[in-house]
């Protein structure tokens, strides 16, 4: 029962970061329709970056994300400028392929500059747990979780208090509605991409803790991301938590009663289930499609 | 396709020489250098114009062809060290199981729709990579597979594999050559320029994709077995190794989608850079940089590949200076009362009901948009469907021709219940369907989007060729009725939102239904198109079809329909003459009536 309740404990704390992760990604799909498959090596360049001011600095991982958080930013706000931005009204299936293009550019660009080897962020606290009865929790996943939970919070205040955040949500929901009513889509399909590819470096810096990560790690993340927004429903903010919960505790139990080796396999398995059960997600909607411009 | 004509000549030489080229290679070349570089592109050329298949013409991204290599080298791998036995036999059986793969694949994204295909994909990859990686019993882990070496003389070198390769790909080209030209591929066309308007059209989408999906996945699987072969020895980094379906996709795009050849130009000008990046720039990150920006730089100034920008190019020049022929008038109504003047129906007598609606019900969320509403629609007459915008007149179409699947309540068309079945096989039945904003094919010509329509499904059906004499002869007549004959071999997204109402007219008459449903055929066009409108409807009722119509042109409507339906909020609130109509309260009070108020936000 112990084994049971700590898996389920540590599975919701990095369900949490996934949450973080998966809601920048599918942010991105509801108000752009782009798929974003460079999102995993976004989040691996900010642990990159994690581990490179931690190193010269000795500054905690988490307090880092002041910094990686803005530095993405600004990447992706230029990313979209000079990439993104020029798809933005192409099928799909363009969104996908360019982004998986920058997707193998940056992690060529990682594996020139830190070496295709495992790097990981140890802080003081790392092998330290917190005890509450027989439950043991380690200190850098509730660290990590909780971090992540407050951007998260961040994230959905700004998005339903702030002008801006209603317009990007305006956005995601009606395009040209938003437009008629002065929303310039343009930027805010930019702000939104910026937005997205920060929460990926908010991320990325707990994931440098949580995780020993190298550039090829994009993969097994982009994929575990993307099963998370496919499970939650693709746009769906709500959804990502729910489908990043899930996906964390399914995870912790694989490896807790199966085997760590096919924990990997979970967010795949979720992917087929779900596009043969319900194909628009847990909490996904159809919309009617004959009104919108094809 | 006119274009390509003008083309044949120069192509068909240099096709040719290729072909003589690739033919008697291994005659100048003993190489290894050369022969691994030539093998490794056949085997790209062939993944690619599978590829093709799926993404070029039906227009789904697959990201998973590399999965279908790996999975045919170890399919060949494990049952010829399991069992033994011969390439002949472990080849053909990969195909097998690769299609077998496809199908389900296909079955589990039966409904999803591009992006989420995508996705289907890139997880099959990583799932299949991780199941050769960890169920070690079978596949050895990362230790990998030892292939059994080749029997024959060593004088053949490599040129048997060479040869079984190149006749995949030969097989593979005359699968796609075929499929572009048959009823098959126009279908996929159709799914890839507007999927729900195909499956209201009668295309089987489902198993249209499925088959797709199939058909290019088959020949990759197998020339996987031959490549593993080949290879001798394989493990899950190198087989599975997502840079291999990034190669194929590459090759695909840079070549042409949706050309015969461009898979082919593509995968061998990719090896020849994949060969360059190993052995100039040291491979590595710089392979990842190369192909990654290559992709990247593809999608952004080269969408559509080498082959159909090179065609656009030429025939750009040959065209400088003509004038098209899509400004020109309408051909003049005139014809059109020329012709046997139909009996005039008796708008009065209607027979039973041909379409019945019965406490129909549609929720977006929290919001009826479709709130138990009924009526009928009498056999041989032309109903107006009126209400104000959001009263959920166009969900209710989509809940009739299968757009969309209601969440209460059925729907009976000439006698039978067909709430339930998809839109193609109500559409095989009798009904057919204009929208609101058109939605014609936009990349094939008038002439192919009139003949796309299908009014049953057979696999025969499949191979018959994309435009048969007598189809085409009876598209034209189609097209001469609502004075767009002159159009037909303009592509349909050059003509004018008029032109295309009605074109789309045309398309849906194809079909032969029985009931027509058209959703504001007069919306948004000049008067004197609207009237020509009305005329060819009731010159069509006159010669027995059944109208269903949306329209907000009041004008229009009362002096063409008889029953007039009245929606609001999703209820059908009156229903009778026009003259009826325009004195009921309840409807003067749904349109303007001061204590009408939307309770609730209705969708448009």
């Amino acid at each position: 029962m112990t084994e049971f309740i700590q898996t389920l404990v540590l599975g919701l704390l990095v369900g949490g970061v996934y949450a973080l992760l998966a809601s920048g990604l599918t942010l991105i799909f509801g108000v752009m329709n782009v798929i974003n498959i460079a999102h995993g090596a976004f989040l691996i360049l900010a642990a990159f970056l994690t581990y490179s001011i931690w190193t010269a600095t000795g500054l905690d991982p988490l307090v880092v994300i002041f910094l990686t958080t803005p530095t993405m930013f600004v990447f992706g706000w230029l990313l979209y400028q000079t990439t993104v931005g020029r798809i933005r009204r192409a099928p799909v299936a363009a969104s996908v392929l360019l982004t998986f293009g920058l997707a193998l550019v940056l992690e060529g660009v990682m594996g020139t500059i830190w070496g295709n080897t495992s790097h990981s962020v140890r802080p003081s606290y790392v092998n330290q747990s917190f005890s509450i009865g027989d439950v043991f929790l380690p200190k850098a996943q509730v660290f990590g979780g909780a971090v992540a939970l407050v951007v998260l919070a961040a994230l959905y205040l700004f998005l339903t208090r702030s002008w801006v955040g209603r317009a990007i949500r305006a956005s995601a929901v009606n395009p040209q509605g938003a437009e008629l009513v002065g929303v310039k889509i343009g930027s805010v399909a930019a702000l939104t991409f910026a937005i997205g590819v920060a929460s990926a470096g908010a991320g990325g810096s707990i994931v440098s803790v949580l995780y020993p990560f190298l550039p090829g790690s994009h993969y097994q993340w982009i994929a575990r991301l993307l099963g998370i927004i496919v499970l939650g429903g693709m746009g769906s903010l709500p959804g990502a938590l729910v489908g990043a919960l899930l996906l964390g505790v399914a995870e912790a139990m694989t490896v807790t009663y199966i085997s760590p080796a096919w924990a990997t396999a979970v967010p795949y398995v979720f992917v087929f289930v779900i596009l043969l059960i319900r194909p628009q997600g847990l909490l996904g909607t159809r919309l009617r499609q004959d009104v919108a411009t094809a | 396709m006119s274009r390509l004509s003008a083309l044949r000549s120069p192509w068909a030489a240099l096709t040719a020489a290729a072909v003589l080229f690739i033919a008697f290679f291994p005659f100048f070349a003993d190489d290894p250098y050369y022969q691994n570089m030539i093998i490794l592109a056949l085997v790209f050329a062939i993944g690619a114009v599978g590829l093709n298949i799926i993404t070029g013409y039906a227009g789904y991204v697959s990201l998973g062809q590399g999965a279908f290599l790996g999975l045919g080298a170890y399919t060949a791998g494990i049952l010829s060290t399991d069992i033994g036995g011969s390439p002949f036999v472990w080849v053909p059986v990969a195909g097998l199981l690769g299609a077998l793969v496809a199908a389900f694949l296909g079955v589990v994204a039966m409904r999803a729709r591009g992006h989420a295909f995508v996705i289907l994909t890139i997880a099959f990859l990583f799932l299949v990579q991780l199941v050769a990686t960890n169920w070690k019993e079978l596949t050895n882990g990362t230790g990998g597979i030892t292939l059994p070496l080749p029997t024959w003389s060593v004088d053949y070198q490599n040129w048997p594999f060479y040869y079984s390769l190149l006749g995949l790909l030969a097989l593979s080209l005359l699968l796609s050559w075929w499929i572009r030209r048959s009823k098959f591929g126009m279908g996929l066309v159709a799914i890839r320029e507007d999927e729900d308007k195909a499956a209201t059209v009668g295309v089987n989408t489902r198993v249209y994709k499925m088959l797709a999906f199939v058909a290019s996945a088959v020949f990759v699987s197998m020339a996987g077995a031959i490549y593993g072969y080949y290879l001798t020895f394989i493990d899950p980094a190198g087989m599975f190794n997502i840079l291999l379906s990034v190669q194929i996709v590459l090759s695909l795009l840079l070549g042409g989608r949706a050309t015969l050849w461009g898979p082919v130009l593509g995968a061998f000008i990719i090896e020849w850079l994949n060969e360059f990046t190993n052995n100039e720039l040291g491979g590595g990150n710089t392979r990842l940089l190369i192909f990654g920006g290559l992709l990247a730089l593809v999608v952004l100034f080269l969408p559509r590949g080498i082959i159909p920008s090179a065609q656009q190019l030429i025939e750009a020049r040959r065209t400088r200076g003509k004038a098209g022929l899509v400004g020109e008038r309408l051909d003049s109504a005139i014809e059109l009362r020329e012709r046997a003047a139909p009996a005039v129906a008796d708008a009065g007598a209607h027979g039973a009901p041909l379409l019945e609606v019965k406490r129909l019900e549609k929720r977006f969320g929290g919001l009826r948009a479709v709130d138990e509403a009924s009526f009928a629609v009498p056999e041989g007459s032309i109903t107006a469907l009126l209400g104000p915008n959001g009263s959920g007149k166009t969900t209710v179409f989509n809940l009739i021709d299968g757009t969309m699947t209601p969440d209460a309540g059925e729907v009976w068309f000439d006698g039978e219940r067909i709430d339930r079945l998809p839109p193609w096989k109500r559409a095989h039945r009798g009904l057919g369907r204009t929208f609101q904003i058109t939605r014609l094919f936009r990349e094939m010509t008038v002439l192919e989007n009139v003949v796309a329509p299908l009014r049953s499904f057979s696999f025969r059906q499949l191979t018959l060729g994309a435009v048969s004499g007598s189809e085409a002869a009876r598209a034209e007549e189609l097209l001469e009725f609502v004075g767009m004959r002159k159009f037909r071999d303009q592509p349909a997204w050059a003509l004018s939102y008029g032109q295309q109402k009605l074109v789309e007219l045309a398309q849906v008459l194809m079909l032969d239904p029985k009931l027509i449903m058209l959703d504001e055929p007069a919306g948004g066009i000049n008067p004197t198109l609207i009237e020509r409108i009305g005329e060819t409807i009731r010159e069509l009722n006159a010669r027995g079809k059944t109208f269903l119509i949306v329209e907000h042109n009041m004008p229009f409507v009362l002096g063409l329909c008889r029953p007039v339906l009245v929606l609001a909020r999703g209820k059908t609130i009156a229903q009778g003459s026009p003259d009826e109509i325009q004195r009921d309260p309840r409807v003067l009070d749904a349109y303007l009536g001061e204590d009408f108020r939307l309770e609730q936000p209705v969708g448009a």
